[in-house]
């Protein structure tokens, strides 16, 4: 009963967010946040399970959510817009709202897929030599989209802003913001069953001795293929939700960077902690955009005290030294992140009566 | 027909010639020895035996099936089970998971059942809980259930891994070198034990051991091995006053 509860503060807590950005309490920049902080969770989860359920480092994750961005924009514009590319929408653009979780679907569908590209390799390689492969994945995938010209190459692809439009005119109601909330908790609750069945503990018995795996009647590759799989996929259904948001996509927004944004957040959290990097992922959100006000803040104050040279601006390129810098800080201080591999409920038990991690 | 049937076994790393012409047959309910000095090829002969190599020659057979070409998680399932010389539990799982996992090629349900929930997983997986239970009750280590591996005392994660093993319900189960690290003490229970499990379960059991106690007082059967050639086999009372044996162990100039 008391489990149950949670599941409802959740779900009206998530309706309460709908009833406030509909009746215009939330102005455009929070709900963005928000949004992001949904992409940031399912995006980092999703990596969790690799690098910290599986015990492989990847570092290209941002690959996947490159390819379930692609095709998620190119088959919303393809299907319910009128583009240059695609011409006349096939379908009427009145059923974008119903059939936009099916866009969804194909991106995380066909970003399962590229997983393989990772998957595969993985049965003979792992540890150092799996993560320069999946460098190398994020690298393949992004140079690909980036010499296609048709799909608009190195300047990017948009025109999803178009339908979502086409959804608000059939019903005006903030359907992004709809989108990620369903989105992160089918995430969050197919992540959570599967690491508590016994079925994705085999995910744990790779990490933690592939070899007693096999021999217990594991089959290891097929669990390989379907933790890189699983992951992948996910990454590709957050990328899509992230092209929406923007209404724009561009290859080298999907670079190392991003795969690194996606360490941070699970290092952070802890390795094969699913709440710990949720709470990371919403942290990391947030501390990105306090960068925004603080970067400027800096440059004045810096400037002000004659600290700077007046040519000289600290600019928000600086976010790429901050977030490497916390991952070297975290591995320093705190290498096991905030929570280990422990969850929420181990270190709050009384948490226990809410919510229950196996 | 015997459960196990192996003939002319042979297994080159390279130039090495690892294992020549290994044949053995067990039969259900029979508890069978294989020693030799350091190096000799007996986890080699395990290691084919299990699957994480396939044999430059030779054949394999558990209860009618051959195994060439079959990977470890197969050939457990034809219910073959075995330990390790280092201990090889998931040390960060409770001992009730570890055994629990070792009931994952039964499990007999899908990625999608378990994302559901549906009725096959809950089945499934009660079923799962349930043997696990039987099997630390059977062998009275309930109070560990909760426990990690990697806190529990060196004997004692040697049983759980037994234990494990028996978890997948074998027919033949392997123990690589299960005396290896215990004192004496530790020896006399283990002893104690493997017979308990072999009378209890009704299992045969193929073990390696350098420890001549343990092989002496349990086995039926012995056979001895080095460089790859099987140089004698038989009772322990023929083996231990067979020349070759001794000789293979203590060196050529003692005699």
């Amino acid at each position: 009963m008391q489990r149950r509860t949670l599941n409802i503060i959740f779900f009206l807590a998530a309706v309460a967010l709908v009833v406030a950005a509909q009746a215009g309490l939330l102005d455009n920049y929070t709900l963005t946040i928000l949004m992001f902080m949904g992409i940031n969770c399912m995006f980092a989860a999703s990596l969790n399970l690799v690098n910290g359920y599986m015990g492989e480092f990847s570092c290209g994750h941002a690959g996947f959510m490159c390819v379930g961005a692609y095709v998620g924009s190119l088959m919303s514009v393809g299907l319910f817009t009128s583009s240059k590319l695609f011409g006349a929408p096939l379908l009427p653009p009145e059923l974008a709202p119903f059939l936009f979780p099916l866009v969804l679907l194909a991106a995380t569908l066909v970003s399962a897929l590229f997983g393989l590209i990772v998957a595969l390799p993985s049965f003979h390689t792992r540890d150092d030599y799996l993560a320069i492969i999946t460098i190398a994945a994020n690298y393949i995938i992004i140079s690909i989209v980036e010499n296609i010209d048709a799909i608009g190459g190195p300047r990017g692809f948009s025109g999803m802003k178009k339908t979502i439009n086409a959804m608000h005119g059939v019903i005006d109601i903030p359907w992004m913001l709809i989108w990620v909330i369903i989105s992160t908790v089918v995430c969050i609750t197919v992540l959570y069953r599967l690491v508590t069945s016994t079925y994705g503990k085999g995910i744990s018995a790779v990490c933690q001795n592939e070899v007693a795996a096999e021999i217990m009647g594991v089959n290891t590759n097929r669990v390989k293929i379907m933790a890189f799989m699983v992951s992948s996929g996910m990454a590709g259904l957050s990328g899509a939700l992230y092209a929406h948001v923007y209404g724009y996509v561009n290859a080298q927004a999907f670079n190392i960077l991003k795969s690194t944004e996606g360490l941070v957040m699970v290092y952070l959290g802890g390795m094969g902690s699913l709440s710990g990097v949720l709470l990371a992922a919403i942290v990391f959100t947030l501390l990105i955009e306090m960068l925004r006000f603080f970067i400027p803040m800096l440059n004045d104050a810096l400037h002000a005290l004659s600290l700077l040279p007046a040519d000289l601006e600290v600019s928000q390129i600086w976010k790429w030294v901050i977030i490497p810098l916390v991952l070297i800080l975290l591995m320093q201080f705190r290498p096991e992140g905030f929570f280990g591999n422990r969850e929420l409920t181990h270190i709050f038990p009384r948490l226990r009566r809410w919510i229950y991690f196996r | 027909m015997a459960l196990l049937e192996i003939q002319g076994l042979t297994q080159r790393f390279g130039g090495l010639q690892a294992l020549t012409d290994f044949s053995i047959d067990i039969g259900d309910h029979d508890l069978v020895g294989l020693i030799g000095p350091n190096g000799a090829g007996k986890t080699t002969v395990f290691n084919l035996v299990s699957g994480f190599y396939t044999p430059s020659a030779g054949s394999i057979k558990f209860a009618g099936t051959p195994t060439r070409g079959l990977k470890p998680h197969q050939v457990t399932a034809l219910s073959l089970a075995r330990t390790f010389q280092n201990i090889r539990l998931w040390p960060d799982m409770t001992v009730l998971d570890n055994i629990r996992l070792a009931r994952y090629h039964r499990l007999g349900y899908t990625f999608l059942d378990a994302i559901l929930r549906t009725r096959l997983y809950r089945a499934a997986e009660r079923m799962a809980e349930r043997r696990a239970m039987d099997i630390l009750e059977r062998m009275d280590m309930l109070d560990y259930a909760q426990d990690l591996p990697k806190n529990l005392p060196y004997g004692l994660q040697r049983r759980v891994e037994v234990a494990r093993a028996l978890a997948t319900r074998p027919k033949l189960l392997l123990l690589d070198e299960p005396a290896a690290g215990l004192n004496s003490a530790d020896v006399d229970d283990l002893i104690r034990y493997i017979r308990w499990v072999y009378d209890e379960f009704n299992i045969s059991i193929w073990m390696i051991e350098h420890q001549m106690k343990v092989v002496m007082s349990l086995c039926q059967r012995l056979m001895v091995i080095n460089f790859g050639q099987t140089i004698a086999k038989g009772s322990p009372l023929e083996i231990q006053s067979n020349p070759d044996v001794i000789s293979a162990y203590l060196g050529d100039d003692v005699i």
